[in-house]
């Protein structure tokens, strides 16, 4: 993963992006975004509410366009008009609500509607569906109809669709904030599969730090810029900057702090239960 | 509470019908329509009452159920069958009391008209008794698709088709919320005068227009997203292909549109 040769999957360069609000003031929801994403990396970024994380998201596959700065899908500018269809080809993205995003009444065209907009063969279509289904484990669910399934069931759908579509990258924006815990576990085992075993480029945006902890690479950002980044160990150990950012560090990490502050020896990086229980025994 | 609404009325089976092409049933159905229009001898009525049972037959739909769909139309059969019997012209006049003169004509045309309306509406709920909605869209879609140079937008009325019936159940789950939550609030949507109860609706209408606003735009966003850009170059997964079977079909139109062709211009008009 740490190949620094291997040329970056996504690359953005100071990207700054302005929009108007309601009341014609310039907000500048992204400011001098520098970030690249190498293949096959599983990047978490986390924020709070108004910190440009999914302005930076709508980026990566040209829905957005930088006001400056730019931005690189494997060398291609989102700028290029006529590259438009292989950008959004190679990232493809998931959205926060399971019900916006599924256009067709029964599974199975829902996951063929990609690889049809893009006029692929018939023959190749009901393949790629067929594959896409398996592998997010929805293969016994393609005859359904979406509004039966469950928000975890759908969230897969989705995550389907884009591999129908030949995503070698995807990008999650807030996947989970609308499910339920089992729905939320469903789609996190489903990203971290598709990252270790189809080697899935994923950018992973979330204010749920537990759903970071799988990740190569956190990234930290306040109002449109990148605070700071690193390992989930490097940056859940800095739990009351997180804290002051209004973030929460997950509940290990929190709790290890506290028992630091309190003069018992623990190693630093301990950020999931188990790493807490091993260093308490 | 409004859950038990099902989309369109279709009926799954396997039969013969059931696994025709959707272009063909609707194309059949059109050539049965102009068939039931032909008709005006008790020959041709009598023919046309036998294709319909024959062809309920053969969809294995239970007969009841594809009665029932003349009930929406009920009231205006019943209608026309009383206007043409009780102020039908005509020179045979079996019964006169004031105004009301019952012909023996008129009798006649109130039941033909009546019958008319009735094979209009079996023959065509067996369409959409055997065709489910999505596949009536593909079907809609191909047999438009040649009226695309003059510009019948086909993909665009299809594409609009599939959404709404993807749809229509997630926002009949969002009202049945909208109302239960109303109604916890306090709302009343049972009494007061007609009016009262349409201005009732407002706290129903405003949450459900603002919401499937909301829907749409996050939906337009996810299709682009997925490189939606239209009909142009598109392909689809599931591809319609006339079968052995179709050709039947249309062979049986013919028939029964030449057959009531003879019997109201041909040689058997005398019938």
């Amino acid at each position: 993963m740490e190949t620094k040769n291997e040329r970056p999957f996504i690359e953005i360069t100071d990207l700054t992006h302005l929009y108007s609000d309601a009341e014609n003031h310039e907000v500048k929801a992204l400011d001098q975004v520098t970030l690249s994403v190498q293949p096959g990396e599983f990047v978490a970024i986390i924020g709070t509410n108004g910190s440009g994380k999914s302005t930076l998201a709508r980026h990566l596959n040209a829905l957005l366009l930088p006001t400056e700065g730019t931005v690189k899908i494997r060398d291609m500018d989102t700028l290029d008009e006529s590259r438009l269809w292989d950008i959004r080809q190679d990232v493809g993205m998931v959205f926060q609500n399971p019900d916006n995003q599924i256009v067709a009444a029964i599974v199975e065209e829902d996951v063929a509607f990609g690889p049809e907009n893009i006029g692929v063969p018939p023959a190749e279509i009901r393949e790629r569906v067929e594959k896409a289904l398996q592998a997010v484990g929805m293969t016994e669910y393609r005859m359904r109809a979406p509004h039966l399934l469950s928000g975890g069931q759908k969230q897969r759908v989705a995550i389907a669709g884009t591999l129908a579509l030949g995503s070698r990258c995807i990008v999650f924006d807030e996947p989970t904030a609308m499910l339920d815990p089992q729905g939320r576990q469903e789609i996190v085992r489903t990203v971290r599969t598709l990252n270790r075993e189809k080697g899935i480029t994923v950018l992973y945006i979330t204010h749920n730090m537990v759903e970071a902890i799988h990740a190569n690479r956190v990234v930290v950002m306040k109002k449109g810029k990148i605070l700071f980044q690193g390992t989930p160990k490097e940056v859940f150990s800095r739990v009351d900057e997180l804290e002051a950012l209004g973030l929460e560090a997950p509940l290990a990490a929190k709790v290890a702090s506290e028992l630091r502050k309190t003069g018992v020896p623990l190693p630093e990086g301990i950020i999931t239960n188990e790493e807490l229980a091993q260093a308490l025994a | 509470m409004l859950g038990d609404i099902t989309l369109g009325q279709y009926y799954p089976g396997n039969s013969f019908i059931h696994g025709l092409d959707p272009r063909t049933k609707i194309i059949v159905t059109l050539l049965s329509i102009v068939a039931v229009f032909l008709a005006q001898s008790v020959a041709a009525y009598a023919i046309l009452w036998a294709m319909v049972f024959f062809v309920i037959a053969v969809s294995r739909l239970p007969f009841l159920l594809v009665l029932r769909s003349v009930k929406p139309l009920l009231f205006i059969i019943v209608l026309t069958l009383a206007m043409h019997v009780l102020i039908g012209q005509g020179e045979t006049v079996l019964y006169q009391w004031k105004f009301i003169r019952v012909t023996e004509e008129g009798v006649a045309m109130g039941v033909k008209m009546s019958m008319r309306l009735m094979l209009l509406l079996m023959f065509s709920s067996v369409l959409t008794f055997t065709t489910s909605p999505i596949v009536l869209t593909d079907g809609i879609e191909s047999l438009l698709r040649p009226f695309r140079r003059v510009g019948v937008p086909a993909h665009e009325l299809a594409m609009m088709m599939t959404i709404a019936l993807r749809f229509i159940p997630t926002l009949l789950e969002e009202t049945d919320r909208i109302i239960k939550a109303q109604t916890s609030r306090g709302a009343d949507f049972q009494s007061g005068s007609l009016l009262q109860r349409a201005k009732n609706m407002l706290p129903i209408l405003i949450p459900l227009f603002i919401s499937a606003f909301r829907r749409a735009d996050e939906l337009a966003v996810a299709m682009e997203a997925r490189c939606y850009h239209g009909g142009e170059g598109r392909t689809r997964m599931h591809q319609l292909a006339y079968r052995r079977g179709d050709v039947a079909a249309f062979g049986f139109a013919v028939v029964l549109l030449a057959l009531l062709a003879l019997l109201r211009w041909g040689p058997l008009a005398r019938l």
